[in-house]
């Protein structure tokens, strides 16, 4: 039954990022790479006359979703869209069933989160769909002024768990650095790395740059900064147990607490745990064997703010999970993070 | 399972996914309400659970009851009687024990 890791489910990475930031150049370079050669693409714009088609006629499978924001107004057609993919891919085409993998290109105006939210809680697509990876695309040039001006700039910076700094070659470089900086500060769980018309480039040092100060912005703007926490729990926590404390954390700090990831090792075998701010995904069982790119089994890691590992470890012991294990506490410390690729 | 879709008919709880068989199943549902108990009387609430029926019994002191089905779905109600949620956060969870 579970020689299936993913259960059958396709993979849907998203690909988020503010307006302009180079999301359809970077996934462009993307599709002719080995691990999107073969997704689907879905592209969401905003405006009711797409353009973002043209840029991807590479991809051999594309579809549109104009005319609205896919994490708002066009929620319904998004997840219909999503719906249809699904059909096609059980009942219909014989060429769609090959589909394992959808790449879906947001609109700029589109919260990473409020999507996630729109798969996970439809009661088709969350047995047909897991969401993967979200990327987000950051301007090296305007970046800056978008995180700083924008409460959606930074919503969408921390739902991340890769973010892509684009047109490297055109910011001044001592703007650079604290750039990356400030990525660190906002979301200090996800990877940074640098592209030029969506090919790789390097990213210089940022480890001694002081980050931005970032203004308070509107109500839902929290003045507290982000930080993140990795545990140890062990090698077999106690999952009843740790299923109480997490769904209760999540109920009463799920605004706070940005994003939760960790692989625990449970009576079905391995599972995958994450949750983006009040939506847990359906956990995915892997396989057996821990990949290369797994994070360590019993690695919980929690991104967000208002809590500190001291308080989440002893939180742990009231609720019986003993012998969790801080691995590194630190608000915006970007060095040493365990489970990422971060250099 | 779904004769149309080929998937299971409900995904369930996100809780209950660790299960592997019927036996983990009700033992994961005693061991959750042996830990809900201690966290839920420290805000005057108890909870019950006998391992049949598919959720359990929240109440409060003066005989206010509730079934709910998750996890999720008891946060929600007990956030409902006490006015504001359960935290694991809170200090009574969080205080330093004094240390040797």
């Amino acid at each position: 039954m579970t020689n299936d890791p993913r259960e059958g489910r396709m993979r849907l990475t998203i690909l988020g990022g503010f307006l302009g930031s180079g999301k359809s150049t970077w996934l462009r370079h993307h599709l002719h790479h080995v691990l999107l050669q073969d997704a689907l693409v879905v592209v969401n714009e905003a405006a009711i006359a797409p353009v973002d088609d043209a840029l991807l006629i590479g991809s051999m499978r594309l579809r549109v979703l104009a005319g609205g924001c896919a994490c708002c107004e066009t929620r319904p057609a998004l997840v219909t869209l999503l719906r249809d993919i699904c059909d096609d891919r059980v009942g219909g085409d014989v060429s769609a069933r090959r589909i394992d993998h959808i790449v879906l290109e947001t609109s700029g105006l589109a919260d990473p989160g409020r999507i996630v939210d729109a798969i996970v809680t439809d009661l088709v697509l969350q047995h047909h769909i897991v969401v993967g990876e979200i990327i987000v695309t950051v301007d090296a040039l305007h970046g800056l002024a978008q995180i700083r001006d924008e409460d959606l700039g930074r919503r969408q910076i921390e739902t991340a768990d890769r973010l892509v700094v684009t047109k490297v070659d055109t910011a001044e470089p001592e703007r650079l650095p604290r750039l990356i900086a400030t990525l660190r500060i906002l979301n200090p769980g996800a990877t940074v790395s640098g592209s030029i018309m969506g090919s790789p480039a390097d990213l210089p040092d940022a480890s001694n740059v002081d980050p931005e100060t970032l203004p308070t912005l509107g109500a839902s703007a929290a003045p507290a900064p982000i930080g993140s926490a990795a545990l140890d729990l062990g090698e077999t926590p106690d999952w009843p147990a740790l299923t109480v404390w997490l769904s209760a954390l999540i109920h009463a700090r799920g605004d706070d607490i940005v994003r939760i990831k960790g692989i625990v090792q449970t009576p079905r075998g391995r599972i995958l745990l994450q949750s983006v701010r009040k939506v847990v995904q359906s956990p995915e069982i892997l396989a057996d064997e821990p990949t290369a790119t797994d994070t360590r089994d019993g690695l919980l890691v929690l991104i967000g703010r208002r809590f500190t590992t001291g308080e989440l470890v002893r939180s742990l012991n009231a609720f019986g999970i003993g012998g969790a294990v801080a691995i590194e506490a630190g608000v915006a410390s970007a060095a040493g993070r365990p489970g990422h690729g971060d250099r | 399972m779904c004769a149309n879709c080929g998937f299971p008919a409900a995904k369930g709880h996100w809780t209950d996914a660790g299960a592997g068989s019927a036996f983990d199943r009700i033992r994961g549902r005693l061991q959750r309400a042996r830990i809900l108990a201690p966290v839920l009387a420290s805000y005057g609430l108890a909870v019950h659970d006998d391992g049949s029926g598919s959720g359990f019994m929240l109440a409060n002191r003066t005989g206010h009851q509730v079934m709910v089905n998750t996890l999720s779905e008891l946060w929600e109600a007990a956030e409902r009687i006490i006015g504001r949620p359960v935290d694991p956060l809170d200090p009574r969870f969080t205080d330093e024990a004094p240390t040797p």
